[in-house]
Parts: C-alpha cells; structure tokens; sequence
C-alpha cells in the first residue's frame, strides 16, 4: 500500500542488505542495474506459515523492538487502561494519577491470572485481580491483598507489577518488551530521519497536536511480513488502487520516486487534497512548510508502523500480529483538533486511504492461502523496482539469527 | 492513652496503622477531622488504612465495603459487621488514641 511505497523503499538507503542492490544507484524504473539479475528470490513460503518461525519473530522481533501500542488520548484520563499484545505478551497501558502513563505487563505476581481482561476502560481505584483481589494502585506497587498486614515480610515494590519500558512519541504510546531496549533515537527516530532526512520534517505536522478523526481496525488474514511487503512496494499501485493513484499521478511508474530522501510523492495537477475525489480537504496543518505542501511523505518504522503525511492530516497504521496468518491492523486518521470539534466532514479524506487499506489488505489476504502451495515452496520473485524488499528481509533473517 | 505520632507525620487524606490486636488505625480526613476504628475490614481481612478516604468515609480496598469513621458501620453490601470507634486526642502536636472502652477504665482509676 502507499505508505510503505514511498515508506520502507524510500527508507531504505544506507547499507544494502548483501545480495541487493545499492537504491542509492538504482537503475531506471524497471530495469535492472548492469550486471544484475531482473529477478531476487523472496522469502520461501514456509517464512509465512511456519509456526516455529511465527513464534521467533514475536520472541526476537516484537518483543524486543520499540513498538507503537496507543494514542496517549486514548488514555484520556487517570484510571484509563487499555490492553494490548506485543509478541506473546498481554500489556496494560494505564494512566495515573499523577497524569503519566505507564506499562505493565497484564500478569498477577501471585497466581499469575490476568488482571486486565477487558480492551479498554476506567479503573475506578486501583488494578485489581480479579482471582483473589491482589491489588495495585496505577504505579504499579501492591497496596492490598487479602490477609496482607499479617505478612508483613511481602515487599510491596517487590510484588508490585512487572513494568515495561515506555515512551510516548507523535502522541503515541511506545513500548519495549526488552530488560534492555535498543535505542529508541536510533530505532525509532532514526527510521524518520534516514526517510525525510531531518527529524523537524515531521514535526512540523505537530502529530502530538492532532485529535483523532477516524479509527478503523482491520482484522487481516495474512502474515504481517506480507503486510510491510505490500507498503514497502508500489509496482502493484497502477492495478488495485486507482484513486490513489489518481491522486498522486508518479505512483503509477511503480516507482513512487521514493528513492530520494525527503521526497514527496506530488498530487496531481487537478488535485485539491488528498481525498477519494480529489476534493478539497482541510487546512493545511499550521507548520507544514511550502515545500511539503500538496505532497505525500510516508515512513515505515519496523517492524509495525507506518506513518503517512500529506498536508492537512496524518494516517498511522500500527500492526499487531496475532498468527502466522493473522494480522490486526489499526488505522488512525489525525486531523487538526479544531476541525475534529467542529464536526467537519471528513469522510472524503478516510474513504481515499481506507480504499487503499481495503486493496491492499484484499491481496494480501489473495497471497497468504498460497503461502504454503507447492508451486511457493522455494517463494517467488522480485522485480527491480521490488528488489528493496530483500533489505527487509535480511533485516528479518538478522534478528532471527 | 496510646502515643500515634505527630500530628505533622499524619497530613490530611491520610491514615496511620497501629499494629495492635486487632490493629487500629487512625485517619485524618481533607476536612481536617481525625478517626480512629478497627483497621481490619469485617467483610475480608485487609488494611482499611490501605483504603480510599473520601469525606468522613473509608472505602476498603479490597472490595470496596465503606465503613463510617464517625460510627464504624459498613455500608452493608459486602460487610455486614461494624468495626469499632477508638476517640482520638491531640496534646502538643500529637495523635493519641484511647480505645473503645478504656474512657471508663480511665476515668475510674
């Protein structure tokens, strides 16, 4: 999908993954380099459906990358909670009252159920399981428990709650399963610079700002590699997305001149906002400059996020995958928190990307079924302008090594 | 008489255990008012100082009984048992509690 068209394939110069192309010296659309093969093998299709394999990347992957699990208003007040999956993790997200959010893994330390079963909601006191009533206020300390005071060598900090480490970037609550995280500056905002080129790029949307529009979750049956695949590519723009490709003509080379960094892919001369008909949007966002006025930027932070920015709002998708061939997929459309209040229409500026999040997730699901056929055994092929995808793949094979 | 703390040590909105059997406790509320009751909730055994203090109430945390500091008696839904009132003091800056039935004691000795 688009996002990760100009996304991951633009995010990829730097070092290119051993037996692929250099983007920083890519040949013409469509051609490949001199002396290079038209065709890389993909991943074979057991990456795909393998259990095993499934159950490493949560371990070695998603539980030890930064990963983006909120928008910190959906934690509106002290006492909200949210859960959420990360790798085979159940984490709750909780607001205290001291106005800070903080993570915790869902997990009782005395018998082990799990505290928090409900999604999402407002804890009146204190997270309670609901077993045998061990209790813990919102920071996470033990503070009650049944016959409690006649054991008075239980530590309070030491049975409080498991927390987990938590950052909150773009208005976004961001979690690391890891005792030790990577680097957060490298991980995370490094992805936005080798991108745009320059961390103010994005700040000058004022993401944190922003209020939520739209949310539309997106229960995809198909691993979730096949997912950033299909971002991280735009050769199958001109075929299943017409609208967006109406909007931004030069997705239709396959390329979406994304191997520049900073570049935007530009609307269409009769183009007046990123919408499903080419209509008018909203304002343009107070800090977006002249230059990335009337563009589409979008980023890819491995290994669960896509950010797309185009003048008056902003699209993030988080993933969260659940199964081999299973996948969640939340989708927030951010506008300006005035036209949120005013109640104005926005329904032209989702439909355009919810279609796109429709086509794509609509091919994905097409390919997953083929995953484990006989004629996918060895996988498939990647054509010049896909060939960057083998640098995520060896980013994957890295970490699972 | 028994010897809490300083007043200073116990601010408002908060509560103070005394480990005697059966433990009490000892809460100052927002309003600037000073409790003392049994601290063990009827209903469960847990630390009503442990609880939510709102107004002349106490909430356990356990299961949410509410106990009245100015009478000891439960709300009725989960605990059905009141818990004893003690008469607190306050000489010099400090807390005293004289438990339920020792005024009479004191006063006849």
């Amino acid at each position: 999908m688009t996002a990760a068209h100009s996304a991951l394939g633009h995010s990829a110069p730097g070092q290119p993954a051993p037996g692929h192309p250099a983007l920083d010296e890519h040949p013409p659309p469509g051609q490949p380099g001199l002396g290079q093969q038209s065709l890389i093998r993909t991943l074979p299709g057991s990456a795909y459906t393998d259990v095993p394999v499934f159950a490493a990347e949560q371990e070695r992957i998603f539980e030890r990358s930064w990963t983006c699990v909120a928008l910190a208003a959906d934690l509106a007040a002290p006492g909200a909670f949210r859960t959420v999956t990360v790798g085979r993790e159940s984490v709750v997200l909780v607001r205290g009252r001291d106005g800070v959010v903080r993570a915790f893994l869902n997990v009782c330390r005395h018998r082990g159920a799990r505290l928090c079963t409900e999604e999402s909601g407002q804890l009146r006191r204190n997270l309670q399981c609901p077993y045998h009533a061990w209790t813990y206020d919102l920071a996470g300390k033990l503070v009650a428990a049944p016959n409690l005071t006649s054991m008075p060598d239980v530590g309070r900090d030491e049975y409080g709650l498991l927390a987990v480490h938590l950052r909150e970037w773009l208005g976004y609550v961001w979690i690391c399963l890891a005792p030790e995280p990577p680097s957060f500056e490298e991980d995370v905002l490094g992805e936005v610079v080798t991108r745009l080129g320059d961390i103010t790029a994005i700040e000058s949307y004022g993401i944190e700002h922003l209020a939520l529009g739209r949310r539309i979750t997106y229960d995809v049956a198909a691993n979730w590699k096949l997912i950033v695949e299909n971002f991280m590519e735009c050769y199958h723009c001109a075929t299943i997305h017409p609208e967006l490709t109406e909007v931004l003509p030069e997705f239709a080379d396959g390329y979406a001149a994304q191997y520049y960094v900073g570049h935007g892919a530009e609307f269409g001369a009769d183009i007046a906002g990123f919408t499903v008909d080419g209509s008018a949007g909203a304002e343009r966002l107070p800090g977006v400059s002249a230059d990335q006025d009337r563009r589409y930027y979008a980023i890819t932070i491995k290994p669960q996020v896509f950010v797309n920015l185009v003048p008056d709002h902003v699209i993030v998708h988080r993933m969260t995958p659940l199964a081999p061939d299973r996948t969640v997929v939340e989708c927030d459309w951010l506008f300006a928190r005035d036209v949120v209040a005013a109640g104005r229409d926005l329904g032209p500026s989702v439909e355009l990307f919810h279609r796109v999040n429709a086509q794509d997730f609509a091919a994905c699901e097409r390919t997953q079924p083929a995953m484990s056929s006989r004629a996918y055994r060895d996988g498939g092929v990647l054509v010049p302008s896909e060939h960057h995808i083998g640098q995520f793949h060896s980013w994957v094979a890295e970490r699972l090594a | 008489m028994i010897h809490v703390c300083a007043l200073a040590e116990l601010p408002r909105g908060t509560a103070r255990r005394l480990p005697l059997s059966p433990p009490v406790s000892v809460f100052h509320t927002e309003d600037g008012e000073l409790y003392a009751i049994d601290d063990t909730c009827t209903h469960q055994d847990a630390s009503l100082a442990d609880g939510w203090l709102e107004g002349c109430e106490v909430e356990c945390p356990l299961h949410a009984a509410i106990f009245d500091l100015r009478t000891g008696e439960p709300d009725g839904l989960l605990a059905r048992e009141p818990v004893r009132t003690h008469r607190v003091v306050v000489e010099a800056d400090a807390v005293y509690v004289v438990l339920a039935g020792h005024d009479a004691l004191e006063a006849a000795s």
